[in-house]
Order: C-alpha cells, then sequence, then structure tokens
C-alpha cells in the first residue's frame, strides 16, 4: 500500500498549507469517531447521580472505579467470558483445521469433480442467514439435541467459504518447486502441508485466526435463539440482558460495556496489521 | 389439524357445558391423584427474574427441592425479558423441547394453546388428593383466579398466579404539601394537580412536571377501565376499549403533554425523575417500589394511591404480573409441577416472595403473616397497595392480545408524537385493527 | 517397464489423490452441507405450508401472496423500504466519508498509522456494546447529543423514540408543516444510521487504501508530467480506476445494510411506530414474535432473493479483487 504515492504540488508554503487542512480534517474525524469511547470510559466511572444530570459533565467530578467491580458483580460475567473464550478457541482452531483441509485440496491437489466443488463451496455463501436461521434451529434443537449447548454455538460455524476462499488464493501462490523438493525428499502432501505450506502461510493465518475469532466474539443473533440458561450463553447475550434488567443504571451499563469491548480493543492494537490486511482482502462487513 | 381443532372445540363445548356456571367439576382427574413414587423427578422453571428477585427465587426454590420428600428438584432458567421468554417458548414449541414449567403472561398461554401444550390446571385445583382445598381457593384472590381461566378455551384454568402487581400511583406527598393540594381522586382533579405541580426555571424550562407518562397497554387499559370502562365485549370476539373512556384519556393525555404539565420518559428514566423530584406523579406498576427508592437522592415522602378514577367508590384499576404455566409432559411431572406452584402459593411462600420481590401475595390471609407485616412497618407502600388488590381487574387473555397491545401503543405514540390528531377517529381505527387481530386468530 | 505397469501406478497415484483430496474436503463439506444447504431447502419447504407454531396444511403459493399483495403486504412493503431507506441513508454518506478520508490518508504523513487505527476501532468493536454505548449518547434525558443540540441552541430531541420524520422535524421548528411524502426518516432511523456510519466508515476507509495502493504509480506520474492539475488527477485517473473498489464497497455496504439485524435489535427493537423495523427484524418478529414459521420463511426467501442478486454482482467483483491482491 505504500509503494505508490499520490503526487505532491509544488511549493512548500502551499503544501504546509494544504498538511494542515488535511490534518484538522483528520483529526476532526478521529475525534468524532474516538468519542464515544471517551463517552463510555467517562459515564463508567461517575456515580449514579452525576451520571444522570443534566447538561452532562465532561469529566467524572471524582472517579469511581468501584462501578466496574460493581457490574462485574450484577451479572454472571465469568460464566459468560469463560462460554465466549470456550466458543472462540475451539470454533477458531476447527474452523482453521476444516480450511486449512479444504484451501489446500482447492489449491494444489487435482481431482474428480474440483470445479464444480468449488462452485458448490462459494453457493453456500449465497444463502443468507436470514433463509436458514428458522431451519437450522429446528435442525440443531430437535434433531440434534443441542439446544443450549456451546457446541450449538460452535459447529454450525466450523466452515467459511471465506476462510478457505482466502487460503486457497495463498496457497496457490507458493511455487510449485517447493513441492517438488519435497517430493523428492520423500514428503507426502500431509507433511509438505505441514512443514512448507502452513511455515509459509503464517500472515494469512493471523490474519483468518483474528477475523473468525472476531466472529465468535461478535456473536448475538444465533446464541440469543439456541441459548436458554446463563451457563452457556456467551459476552454479547450477557451484555444485552444486562441492559434489559439493570433499567436506568447507565453508568454500570457503560462500565459493563468496557469490559466487553477492551479485549477485542486490545488484541486490535496489537495485531491490527493483520487484521487490517486480511480484512482489506476479505471484504468481510460484520 | 383441522380435525384437531373440531374435536377439541366440540370437547371444549361438552366440557363447558357438563360444568356448567359452577366451579368445574374435579373430571378426569386421574393423572391428577397419583401418586410420586420418589424416583427423582427433575424440573425446569423458565423465568424473568433478575437481581435481588432472582436471588429469592434461587432461595425459596433451593427450600422447596431440600424439603418437598418427593424427590422433586427445580432448576431455574433466565429466559431475559417477558417477550425473549415467550420467543423461546414458541421457538421451544417447534423443537419440542420445553421446559416442564414457564412464567407467562395470559395472552402467551392463549398463543401456546394453538400448540395445545399447555396443562388444564382444574383437575389439579380439584383434586381431593393433591389439590386446594375449597377454603384455601377462596382465599386466592378472585380476579387472580379469573384472569388465569380462559373464555376461549372452555374456561379452563391454565396458568396460576406467580408475580402478580397492579397499576397505581407513584404520588410524591412533598410535592402536594408544597402545592397545597391533596391527592388527587379524580380525573378532573388530577389534571388540576399535575397542572399545579408544574415549576418553571428563570430560563423558561421546565423544572418539574406533574405527570411522567408511561406508555402502555397496561396503563392505557388501567386507564379505560378507570374511566368505567370494559376492555372486551361479553362474548370475546371484538374489543370493548374503542369506547368514549379511552378517547377521553388519551385526549387528556395528549392535552397535559401539550401545555406542559405531562411528559413521556425514555425507558425507566421516570424512577430518576421521581427519584430526584422532577415529577409529582407517575402511575407504574406497585413492583416498581424499590427501584423508586434507590433512585431517592434525598428521602421523599410518598405514597401509593389508586390511579385517578370516574368514580372513586367504584374503584378499577389494571392487574399487572404474570403467572406461571405447567406444560404437558409425563403424569409424574406434570403432578411434581402442580406440586411446587401450589407450595409456591401457600400463604408463608406467598408472603416471603412479596417481601423479598416487592410483587402482592396471592393470598388475603398472607396479610396476617408476620412475615408481611413486619415488612410493612418500613413499606408503608406496599400496604397501601396490598389493600388495592380488590380493585384490580385483569387483563383480556385471548390469542392476538399480544399484537392488541403493539396496536395500542403504537395509537398511544403516533398521538404523542402528533402522527395521529382526531384522537377520537384514531381510538375508533385501533379498535378495527384489533378486532381484525381477533378474527384473523380465530 | 510394460506401459500397463506405469498406467496402473498412475491411475493408483491419481486414485490416491483424489480420496486425499475428497477427505480434506469432507469436514468442511459437511458443516457446509448440514447447516447451510439443507436449511435452504427447507425454508423453501416450510414457507409452503400453513405453519403457524404448528405445521399445518399444503399452501402452495399462497404464503407468497399473503406476504407479496394480501393481508401482510403492508407489513412487508413497509419494512421493505425502511430497509431500502436505511441503505440509502447509510452506504451513500459511507462511501463519500471514507473515499475522502482514504484520499487523505493514503499520502505519506506523520500520524497515518494513528488515524487510522482510530477509525478502525468502531469497526472491531462488538455491535451490541457499541449500540449499548449510542443509547446513551441519545438519551433523551441525559444524552449528549442533547447537550450538543442545546449547544448551538436546538431544543432536547428524543432520538430513538422518535417516530416523526427528520425533515418534519426541521421544518416543523420553523412553524412550517410537510406533507406525509417529504417527511423523511424518521429521527429513530437517523440514529440508527449514525450509528451505522460510525461504525462502517473506518471498515470502508481499509478497503479504499487497498484499492489506492493496486493503482499503478506510473499513471500517476504520466499526468504529471503532462501538467495535469491534481483535482484533474483525482477526477480523470483515481476515480475511474478506483471503481472496481468504490463498487465492490457499495455492494458490501448495500448487503450488510439490508441484513442489519443487531443494531435494530440493541437500539430501538424496530421501533417507534414500525420507523425503524427493516425486513430482517421483520422476519424476527413474525417468526420468533408472532410464531407464523410459514410467513417467516417466506419473508426470508424473498429477502434471500434481494440479496441473492447483489451476491450475484459482488462475486463477480470479489473474484476480480482477490487475483489481483
Amino acid at each position: 500500500m505504500t509503494a505508490t504515492s499520490l503526487p505532491r504540488p509544488r511549493g512548500v508554503g502551499r503544501l504546509r498549507g494544504r498538511t494542515i487542512v488535511k490534518h484538522l480534517i483528520l483529526a476532526g474525524v478521529a475525534i468524532v469517531i474516538a468519542f464515544p469511547f471517551y463517552w463510555m470510559l467517562s459515564t463508567a466511572t461517575k456515580s449514579f447521580f452525576e451520571a444522570t444530570t443534566f447538561p452532562p459533565t465532561l469529566f467524572p467530578q471524582e472517579l469511581h472505579f468501584e462501578n466496574f467491580a460493581t457490574a462485574w458483580g450484577d451479572a454472571p460475567w465469568r460464566t459468560f467470558f469463560t462460554n465466549t473464550g470456550i466458543i472462540m478457541v475451539i470454533g477458531t482452531i476447527g474452523e482453521l483445521v476444516t480450511s486449512i483441509l479444504a484451501a489446500y485440496a482447492f489449491a494444489r491437489l487435482e481431482f474428480k469433480g474440483k470445479g464444480f466443488l468449488f462452485l458448490l463451496f462459494l453457493a453456500t455463501y449465497m444463502v443468507p442467514a436470514e433463509a436458514t436461521v428458522i431451519p437450522n434451529f429446528v435442525l440443531v434443537t430437535k434433531y440434534l439435541h443441542l439446544g443450549n449447548t456451546l457446541q450449538a454455538q460452535i459447529i454450525p460455524f466450523l466452515a467459511s467459504v471465506f476462510s478457505i476462499f482466502l487460503l486457497r488464493q495463498h496457497f496457490k501462490s507458493i511455487p510449485n518447486e517447493l513441492h517438488d523438493a519435497a517430493k523428492v525428499d520423500g514428503a507426502g502432501h500431509l507433511r509438505f502441508l505441514w512443514t512448507v505450506v502452513l511455515p509459509l502461510s503464517i500472515p494469512v493465518l493471523v490474519t483468518v485466526t483474528l477475523i473468525t475469532g472476531l466472529k465468535f466474539y461478535d456473536a448475538f443473533q444465533w446464541p440469543l435463539l439456541v441459548t436458554n440458561s446463563d451457563a452457556v450463553r456467551p459476552v454479547q447475550i450477557g451484555m444485552a440482558q444486562f441492559r434489559t434488567e439493570f433499567g436506568a443504571q447507565y453508568h454500570l451499563e457503560m462500565a459493563a460495556a468496557t469490559f466487553v469491548i477492551a479485549p477485542v480493543v486490545l488484541i486490535f492494537l496489537f495485531a491490527q496489521r493483520y487484521l487490517i490486511q486480511g480484512v482489506a482482502r476479505t471484504g468481510i462487513r460484520g | 389439524m383441522r380435525l384437531k381443532v373440531a374435536i377439541l372445540a366440540a370437547v371444549m363445548v361438552v366440557a363447558t357445558a357438563c360444568s356448567g356456571a359452577a366451579a368445574p367439576a374435579p373430571a378426569q382427574s386421574t393423572q391428577a391423584d397419583i401418586d410420586l413414587s420418589g424416583q427423582p423427578i427433575a424440573l425446569t422453571l423458565w423465568h424473568t427474574q433478575t437481581g435481588v428477585n432472582a436471588a429469592a427465587l434461587q432461595a425459596m426454590v433451593d427450600r422447596f427441592n431440600s424439603t418437598n420428600g418427593k424427590g422433586i428438584t427445580v432448576t431455574l432458567q433466565y429466559q431475559g425479558s417477558y417477550t425473549q421468554l415467550y420467543q423461546k417458548n414458541l421457538s421451544a414449541i417447534q423443537a419440542g423441547a420445553l421446559p416442564e414449567l414457564a412464567v407467562a403472561y395470559e395472552s402467551f398461554v392463549a398463543d401456546y394453546m394453538k400448540a395445545d401444550v399447555v396443562l388444564n390446571l382444574d383437575p389439579y385445583l380439584n383434586s381431593a388428593k393433591n389439590g386446594l382445598s375449597k377454603e384455601s381457593q377462596a382465599d386466592i384472590y378472585k380476579p387472580y383466579f379469573d384472569t388465569n381461566r380462559f373464555p376461549q378455551f372452555g374456561n379452563q384454568l391454565l396458568s396460576f398466579p406467580f408475580t402478580k402487581s397492579l397499576l397505581l400511583m407513584y404520588t410524591n406527598d412533598d410535592i402536594l404539601k408544597e402545592i397545597g393540594k391533596s391527592a388527587p381522586k379524580t380525573w378532573d382533579e388530577f389534571e388540576a394537580t399535575a397542572a399545579a405541580a408544574v415549576k418553571k426555571g428563570a430560563d423558561g424550562k421546565t423544572t418539574r412536571y406533574g405527570w411522567a407518562v408511561t406508555i402502555g397497554a397496561s396503563t392505557f387499559n388501567g386507564w379505560v377501565l378507570s374511566r368505567g370502562g370494559t376492555l372486551m365485549s361479553a362474548d370475546q370476539k371484538t374489543v370493548a376499549w374503542d369506547q368514549q373512556p379511552a378517547i377521553d384519556a388519551v385526549t387528556m393525555m395528549k392535552r397535559m403533554i401539550d401545555n406542559g404539565s405531562a411528559y413521556t420518559p425514555k425507558g425507566f428514566d421516570y424512577q430518576t425523575d421521581f427519584g430526584t423530584a422532577k415529577v409529582a406523579f407517575v402511575q407504574e406498576s406497585s413492583t416498581g417500589r424499590p427501584f423508586f427508592v434507590s433512585s431517592f437522592k434525598q428521602p421523599i415522602n410518598w405514597s401509593l394511591t389508586s390511579i385517578p378514577q370516574k368514580d372513586p367508590a367504584k374503584a378499577a384499576t389494571v392487574q399487572y404480573g404474570a403467572n406461571v404455566a405447567i406444560f404437558k409432559s409425563t403424569p409424574e411431572k406434570q403432578l411434581a409441577s402442580w406440586l411446587f406452584v401450589k407450595w409456591f402459593a401457600d400463604a408463608a411462600q406467598t408472603a416471603e416472595w412479596a417481601v423479598k420481590s416487592s410483587y402482592m401475595p396471592v393470598r388475603k390471609t398472607a396479610g396476617d403473616t408476620d412475615t408481611l407485616k413486619n415488612a410493612w412497618k418500613t413499606d408503608v407502600q406496599g400496604k397501601q397497595a396490598f389493600d388495592q388488590i380488590g380493585s384490580s381487574v385483569p387483563e383480556p387473555n385471548v390469542r392476538g392480545q399480544q399484537d392488541i397491545r403493539t396496536v395500542i401503543e403504537d395509537l398511544l405514540n403516533a398521538v404523542v408524537a402528533g402522527k395521529v390528531t382526531d384522537i377520537a377517529a384514531g381510538v375508533k381505527a385501533a379498535g378495527v385493527k384489533a378486532n381484525q387481530i381477533l378474527k384473523d386468530n380465530q | 517397464m510394460s506401459r500397463p505397469a506405469v498406467g496402473a501406478a498412475r491411475r493408483r497415484r491419481i486414485l490416491a489423490e483424489n480420496l486425499l483430496a475428497y477427505a480434506f474436503l469432507l469436514p468442511a463439506f459437511l458443516v457446509l452441507l448440514v447447516f447451510h444447504f439443507l436449511p435452504g431447502f427447507a425454508a423453501i419447504y416450510m414457507s409452503l405450508f400453513r405453519w403457524d407454531i404448528v405445521q399445518g396444511p399444503f399452501r402452495g403459493l399462497d404464503n407468497y401472496a399473503t406476504v407479496l399483495v394480501g393481508s401482510r403486504s403492508e407489513e412487508f412493503w413497509h419494512s421493505l423500504s425502511v430497509s431500502l431507506t436505511y441503505t440509502l441513508i447509510t452506504v451513500p454518506i459511507e462511501l463519500v466519508v471514507s473515499l475522502v478520508l482514504a484520499y487523505l490518508l493514503f499520502q505519506k504523513m506523520r500520524g497515518r498509522g494513528i488515524y487510522r487505527t482510530l477509525y478502525y476501532l468502531p469497526y472491531i468493536t462488538s455491535a451490541i456494546a457499541a449500540a449499548v454505548i449510542f443509547n446513551w449518547l441519545m438519551n433523551p434525558n441525559y444524552g449528549l447529543f442533547n447537550s450538543l443540540l442545546e449547544l448551538v441552541g436546538i431544543g432536547p430531541q428524543k432520538w430513538l423514540d422518535e417516530p416523526r420524520g427528520l425533515f418534519e422535524l426541521i421544518f416543523g421548528s420553523f412553524g412550517v408543516t410537510v406533507p406525509g411524502w417529504a417527511q423523511g426518516p424518521s429521527l429513530a432511523l437517523v440514529g440508527v444510521s449514525l450509528f451505522t456510519i460510525w461504525k462502517f466508515v473506518g471498515f470502508q476507509v481499509v478497503l479504499f487504501l487497498a484499492g489506492l495502493g493496486n493503482i499503478s504509480s506510473e499513471y500517476y506520474e504520466a499526468a504529471r508530467l503532462d501538467g495535469a492539475s491534481e483535482r484533474q488527477i483525482f477526477t480523470k485517473i483515481t476515480l475511474p480506476l478506483l471503481s472496481p473498489t468504490t463498487f465492490f464497497v457499495a455492494t458490501i455496504g448495500t448487503i450488510g445494510s439490508l441484513t442489519a439485524f443487531n443494531q435494530i435489535y440493541a437500539m430501538t427493537n424496530g421501533g417507534p411506530l414500525d420507523t425503524t423495523k427493516n425486513l430482517a427484524y421483520e422476519i424476527f418478529h413474525v417468526f420468533f414474535q408472532q410464531g407464523r414459521i410459514d410467513l417467516g420463511a417466506t419473508m426470508a426467501i424473498l429477502l434471500a432473493l434481494l440479496i441473492l442478486g447483489f451476491t450475484q454482482f459482488q462475486f463477480r467483483v470479489v473474484e476480480r479483487r482477490v487475483h489481483y491482491v
């Protein structure tokens, strides 16, 4: 992305003026975009009465960090986070495995019906969730007897056409010579995949992992349908529930929102390079 | 399917004819009279309680589990709001995965009956072995039975009172004292008092309102009842609220909003507004008491009075709150579920539940228990509410009532937003819509 | 070595490779088959019966008639119009804003990474938690938005509780009554749209940055040699060469808007007065709140067809894009 850049106008003075204007626009937008996060933190540390005064105060008059503890204690967050953690880890690993295998088959193996199967895989992407959620629900609860379980939140998402697609593109770009060399060494496909392809694909694997993890972390509508008890509910349901349960306790709502948002933001700050590039490649929109 | 419905209808007609106007005879009660073998029976109850209430309910259920002596274990499962609980049940019917018990509004039960999954409680109630005696039945408030008998389904008792409350008026007595008025008894007095309670700041902005209008179908129903109206026609085929009482009530609401003595708060903000003396009156469920109190910035003198009436001598308000329904399962589980429901409605339990949850007890004699008497020493308003249970009237329990509630709320919101200006026509149009819903659900 | 032996060995190898490929594809294929394909057909099946909580008699295409022209048509077309309005508000604004931001960000400058990170933050924020924040910002009594309005002398608004149209409110404040067709989207829908724009602009900036990166610098150099102004370069080179990206961004934006559910659920529940009840929410409502499996499935199929059209569109572009990334 940095390989090219737009032409620079001549004249240093003009350049400086333009740069200032540009920064003003960019910074203005950045403030608007970041402000809701600040507002969340600000409200989260106010007292109930300070949170419900109008006009609101920009900075808390006194900091009430105990709000986080109160909000944490008001709902079984530990359970919610544990559930989300399990779903995320197993779901992401599972999706990685199925996607890597399928992507390798499409990228590097020759077999009968390859073109047809690839089209079939792509076609599943075109069946929108709106049409399948109802039958899926009946399938999962009535026939698979997985209602109200963590499995129900993992298994249906163990394959992703987008992950397969993204990995396939990358696997295809690995030079054939490497495979030939491996064959000479007597390596089969599995070993070639494990010892050559995967180590060469670390960045794209990180991208797929992050996008998949985010998908599991944000899951909401499906868990809302298939779970009945807090024991198996994920974080997002906890968040939505917290809101309806605790009425006008805005400061606690914001405290809860803070710890729901924080893990993702932290991971993002460390791994943004992969995430941003990956999304640019696939164009997945939440 | 049609055949099934026809047979069901025929059975119900016969059943109704046989039972007549008197209390339903203890017919087909063999299943209600069985003995439990003592084998472990696991039951699941879906509910909507949170926070303190959920903890109290859990403690009571734990006690039932350890003391029932019949191997019954009830597990509580929180399902979110009532709407979410209703959705859950509809989905569970699809999947054949219903719990044994679920908290339900009357209109929910009517919808579940489309799939014929709700257990008729009459045989259990009247079982000589496992039921309630005549005296015990008479001790439970009649409106609480009325609301759980479904005319559409042969007057069967399909659910049992669980979390009951009533629409009352939260009144700030300090404000009344300040403006030299007494608690308004009629709607005309109310309008004048609310107007007198309005205070404006130096900049002309309102700093205190008379009334926080909480838009809701139940509130609306309360207005209609208090003005001498009724909610359903006698044959349950059409609504009856689309008449003058509703037109008067909605017109008054709009007038008071327009002249600045009332406003419509968001969400639960009316509690905070009342707690910070920004409003004199709120008409809400009696159960909100602790939430109001927790938002008091300074102590406030307040009371729970009847909502204003057309004729205070014949006061009527709306009965709020949910019930518990038992779904058809095995005879053992059904009986075990009933035993839990019955236990929960005992005077001791209903009094304990009333104190901990702020709901109303379902029995008159609960008022004689030390549990409630002691609690009322500090919860004065709880006693005020208890004394008015007799004036509470059930809301319709017909199929389609859920959608009708939306029609009513849409009407109120449209009036507030100025989208409907001819209120009489708007009320009539809403009535037509509601009647169409009833027809579609026949 | 005789030829048949070679053939047999080769056939064995081909067979082995075939089997290996099928084994590799099997796990993903099973999941897709069971949770995507079969349910898709099941939804079509459900839409052909009367299915009011419990399955009833076969009705052929009657449910489609009920939804498109019959007793449910009013709700269906209303919710579809909400979906389209919402799309028409959010997609163009997102597109223009993100294109401008990406264009400004594309040049080497200080703080570029920080801007990009900040812009991107809302996109990775969970929709539910973010919606909770916006609900709070738009609270009619204590919200920040109202205090900002107050600073510029505008009275408090009810935001997500306000069913009145945007233009109706604006003109109404000058005492002008606007006719029904000109009232505009409800303030509640505008509120949800603001949230959506906030959430997705940064994501689209990243897409546009990738698109800009794919334009060869040779074009710019040639244009500069010809003495083209920066505006000319933007309109004559950047925009046309960026058009596949723009098209792609618009398409996925449209699909995202048409299927938007979480923000509606968390912010308005379809209210006030159904002014934010889009088709995705209506399907949820009909199925899960009214128990009408038949009509819910019917509407879902109709929405699926609509999206299928857009997806077809999108896929051609994705195919092209992925090849040159």
